[in-house]
């Protein structure tokens, strides 16, 4: 099985029948050396651990067992903890976090860190906004990130720095740091500013899904997305696995709602079964396979649940997705996004003359296109096959 | 005097650091709590839409975003001028949606976060000294306790039996969650007037379900007994003193069928609650039941000076008989676990949120008045990077979390708090025999007893709002419009898992944010000094309290300083929540909202 193929494969079976299925890739991936793990966690709300505990196929214990992992440190699931006496390192590494921090600088090469959360810049360019072990945290991922063979980032706020950087009157002086990217700014990812070279894949949204992240380091580890060569093919401009966040499928093409859009019913408040679209849905903007694939067990999404979608997957969440429950062509965020956001409201906006007609013509069909070539991507969407 | 800092103090949600000072005897006698994080979370919604804060403040917990969802939500209610006919549907949708959320949380604190210190090393030499039951007890800690990075002397342990069930039992209920509320974390449930979905009979007979599976791995790995026996003899025993009884006499039982064969796994009834009940607390397990040996988690992160420290409860859950709507500033009379104010002797007061005010003066903010009301708040943070120094003792200023107190005391809220002022048989019970025995109640032991005991409390009224008064299908929202929301001003008073959260909201002429601001658990729990210099209650707590396990039984070991790590993790420390700011740079007036 080639690469694109087994990503494809992974992304539409959900993880427990790609288990099943793959049972002879499985039992190679038991026979492969030890990979280890190292989770750093740094400006973020600890939501993104939270949700790789929910992960239930697999789950975080068969997760690390199935692909042979190591998880040499995390801070939410370690025994261990920071421990100093009259200013020096005590007790050993079975109890002392920070030994562990320093053996793992010191010793370790070629791990896979997984990033949760943003790295705090300020102020002025000190990082002392998140200090940890006596030192700024900025300092420990310089010198973990240097020595990784792979930086997965997960959750917005190591994406994208996420809600850390919304527009505030004092977000400059914080100066939080996605890792490749600061909203969608990329020369403002922490990487470039510290100068690490270390590949990121980024795994977006607010949290993260389980299986975008287990899986996407499942297939690292398996050697079916080779790092670095394969990035420019499996990842979109924004550095995220396009398996999870097709460039040509968004929310909105896979909504259980999606029926009532098509006939033009609209809910006008909360509490309804129709489509959330002028309630300020961004389902029509949104690249994810949360339709399909589902949260928690892959029972439910929140258009499912009778909530507009937030976008919180975009690079520009929130600022490109505020106010959350204003239809898209009254808001005037116009982000990166600005075709599908115009095409999808011209479509709403004719509705009456039948949707189906308008949007074929108003959007026109896109080529299938490979690699990095999707900068007009966003015109994909809509969804009409 | 040694120094003992934690840092980072790991098992908890956020960045925290503990510094210590510790005499030749093993006794903490000054200690600082460190927030090391700052966010700047609040200030995000100034000038927008205030309707994107229901779904906005969730960002600032992954571990309780419901609370501070529900909690926006009811300060939107009040902006909006709807909290009188927001339909009853949806307040027992709020309910539910906030008690799976305390079930699931309470569970990663007892077996994830807090629960892996038992399989703490100097455990094995402590109990060693009672022989084979010691031994045999040792084995039942490690194997259920032990977290997913666990090594001793070299070798990796697989994670504990409790540790991996209640990991499955949190998954299902989130799942139980995101069957109403779309996905868990940060779930959309949550809305100004009501909620945003209204539940099928599927959705209530699914997540009945749920509970009941959950149920089961209570009665296996948690008590021991089946939960309606634990519940009918404890919650709704007909005394305090009744319920205390039932558990000793259970674990009175438990011991005469052990202490002959050493056997204290789950199967022969030595459930969680037992086993730490027994062998965590000097009183019930030494005094009472004659063990020659205990944990003495009873006489770990108690307060010295009850006249500087008062347990406080905003009260939560609604009480469904009331009907459509609710009163937001006085939950005194509407909420199933009540609001109050207890003092350190344990006088219960009615709450009054006007006694509430924060102080700064020993936390990285900038302004000339030290103590306002969250409703006046200012908060300019420290800008200057040479001013940030977590090393110069309690004087200084050394934390990003603010210091609230309630009339000048700084309270403990959680739980334990709420158990009390609610009056909860078991945890009144047993603060009567801590008292009776001369002991001082609250302590590492009863802080974990009543949280386990709360989802006991949660589960029977769950079940009674699914199956009774939640109507599927029913009316969930009330018609609201921006424009509602014009000059107007919301307070929001809820309980999260870990305690007594506000949120306070403001609109200008244009209905758009003027203030946010969010007073949340951890910022109570785990503040810096007050203005009166008043030691935070984390930081009471540990002032007095031994370095090392069980008082120092093996000696004191500085390099492990098992007294930090209990005493800070019982609070189930949140510090991304506690970490805050809202208001100036200088660039902005004032606001103060019209409540007073």
């Amino acid at each position: 099985m080639d690469r694109r193929t087994f990503i494809k494969a992974v992304g539409v079976l959900g993880a427990s029948l790609f288990l099943q299925t793959y049972k002879s890739d499985m039992a190679k991936a038991l026979e492969l050396s030890e990979t280890k793990v190292v989770w750093l966690h740094g400006v973020m709300d600890s939501g993104c651990t939270i949700s790789m505990l929910d992960g239930g196929s697999p789950d975080i214990v068969e997760f690390l067992r199935v692909y042979n992992l190591k998880l040499l440190y995390h801070e939410v699931l370690m025994m261990q903890q920071g421990i100093f006496v009259d200013g020096k390192l005590a007790n050993t590494s079975e109890l002392n976090s920070e030994i562990v921090l320093d053996e793992i600088m010191e010793r370790e090469k070629g791990y896979v860190l997984v990033s949760e959360g943003a790295v705090a810049n300020g102020p002025q360019g000190s990082g002392k906004y998140l200090m940890y072990g006596g030192r700024p945290y900025k300092e420990i991922y310089e010198k973990v990130a240097k020595n990784a063979s792979v930086i997965v980032a997960i959750g917005q706020c190591a994406t994208n720095s996420g809600v850390n950087a919304a527009k505030s009157d004092i977000v400059e002086l914080l100066d939080p740091r996605g890792i490749a990217f600061t909203m969608e700014d990329s020369s403002k990812g922490i990487v470039d500013l510290l100068g690490i070279n270390t590949p990121v894949i980024n795994i977006g949204g607010c949290p993260a899904h389980p299986d975008w992240v287990f899986l996407t380091i499942g297939a690292v580890v398996l050697g079916k997305i080779k790092i670095p060569d394969d990035l420019p093919y499996v990842l979109d401009r924004w550095k995220r696995p396009k398996v999870f966040f097709p460039p040509d499928h968004v929310v909105h093409d896979n909504c259980p709602r999606r029926g009532y859009y098509d006939r033009g019913e609209f809910d006008l408040t909360v509490g309804g079964e129709k489509c959330l679209w002028k309630l300020g849905c961004k389902g029509p903007y949104s690249h994810a396979d949360c339709g399909t694939r589902h949260w928690n067990g892959h029972l439910n999404l929140c258009p499912m649940a009778g909530s507009p979608c937030i976008s919180c997957v975009e690079p520009g969440f929130p600022d490109s997705s505020r106010p959350f429950f204003v239809e898209i062509e009254k808001t005037g965020i116009l982000g990166t996004n600005i075709s599908t956001v115009a095409g999808v409201a011209i479509g709403g906006a004719l509705l009456a003359a039948g949707v189906h007609a308008v949007r074929r013509t108003v959007l026109k069909r896109p080529e299938d296109e490979e690699g990095f070539a999707e900068e007009s991507s966003s015109e994909k969407t809509g969804g009409e096959k | 005097m040694v120094q003992v800092i934690v840092d980072p103090v790991s098992r908890i949600e956020g960045h925290y650091r503990i510094n210590t000072e510790v005499n030749g005897e093993g006794v903490i006698t000054d200690a600082q709590s460190n927030g090391l994080q700052l966010r700047g979370f609040e200030r995000l919604f100034q000038k927008h839409d205030p309707r994107d804060a229901a779904l906005l403040v969730q960002r600032i917990c992954g571990v309780c975003p419901v609370s501070h969802g529900i909690t926006a939500a009811n300060a939107l209610d009040e902006l909006f001028g709807v909290a009188g006919e927001v339909p009853k549907n949806a307040l027992v949708m709020r309910n539910i949606h906030q008690s799976l959320n305390y079930i699931a949380s309470h569970a990663a604190h007892i077996y994830v976060l807090w629960g892996p210190d038992l399989a703490n090393p100097a455990y094995r030499d402590i109990l060693a000294k009672y022989g084979d039951v010691g031994n045999a007890v040792w084995k039942e800690l490690q194997g259920r306790f032990a977290p997913l990075i666990y090594q001793l002397n070299g070798i990796s342990y697989p994670a504990g039996s409790s540790y991996l069930g209640a990991i499955e039992e949190f998954r299902r209920l989130h799942e139980a969650i995101s069957l109403i509320a779309g996905k868990m974390p940060h779930p959309v449930l949550q809305n100004v007037g009501g909620v945003v979905y209204s539940p099928t009979v599927a959705d209530i007979g699914q997540i009945v379900g749920y509970v009941s599976k959950t149920m089961e791995f209570i009665e296996a790995f948690t008590l021991g007994v089946s939960p309606d026996t634990w519940i009918e003899n404890t919650y709704r025993a007909s005394s305090p003193q009744k319920a205390v009884n039932f558990v000793i006499e259970r674990l009175q039982e438990l011991l005469n069928n052990s202490l002959s064969n050493n056997n204290f796994s789950h199967s022969a009834g030595w459930g969680d609650v037992p086993l730490f009940a027994a062998f965590g607390s000097e009183l019930i397990g030494e005094k009472l039941l004659g063990l020659p040996i205990s944990m003495k988690m009873d006489l770990a992160g108690t307060y010295k000076d009850p006249d500087k420290i008062g347990f406080l409860s905003y009260g939560v859950f609604f009480k469904p008989e009331k009907g459509d709507g609710y009163d937001p500033r006085s939950p005194a009379d509407s909420r199933v676990i009540p609001s109050g104010y207890m003092n350190g002797y344990f006088k219960l007061e009615q709450f009054d949120y006007r006694k509430i005010s924060e102080s700064i003066s020993h936390s990285f903010y900038i302004d000339d008045i030290k103590d306002r009301p969250p409703w006046n708040g200012v908060t300019v943070p420290e800008g200057d990077p040479e001013n940030i120094d977590y090393t110069k003792g309690s004087k200084s200023r050394y934390s990003w979390a603010k210091a609230p107190h309630y009339d000048g005391i700084p309270c403990e809220v959680g739980p334990l708090a709420r158990m009390m002022i609610m009056g909860e048989p078991l945890v009144t019970g047993l603060v009567k025999t801590f008292q009776d025995n001369g002991y001082y109640p609250v302590n590492n032991y009863t802080r974990m007893i009543a949280r386990m005991q709360e989802i006991l409390v949660v589960v029977p009224e769950l079940m009674k709002w699914l199956t009774q008064d939640l109507q599927a299908g029913g009316k969930v929202a009330v018609y609201t419009d921006l424009p509602m929301a014009k000059s107007s001003a919301g307070m929001g008073l809820w309980e999260a898992p870990r305690g007594a959260l506000g949120h306070w909201i403001a609109t200008g002429p244009d209905s758009m944010v003027t203030l946010y601001q969010a007073v949340v658990p951890s910022t109570w729990n785990l503040a810096p000094r007050n203005s009166q210099e008043i030691p935070s209650p984390v930081e009471q707590a540990l002032i007095g309290t031994k370095i090392s396990a069980a008082e120092n039984a093996l000696g004191v070991d500085y390099s492990n300083p098992l007294g930090i790590l209990h005493t800070a993790r019982s609070y189930d420390p949140c510090l991304a929540c506690a970490v805050h700011t809202i208001d100036k740079t200088g660039k902005h007036p004032d606001y103060t909202i019209k409540i007073l």
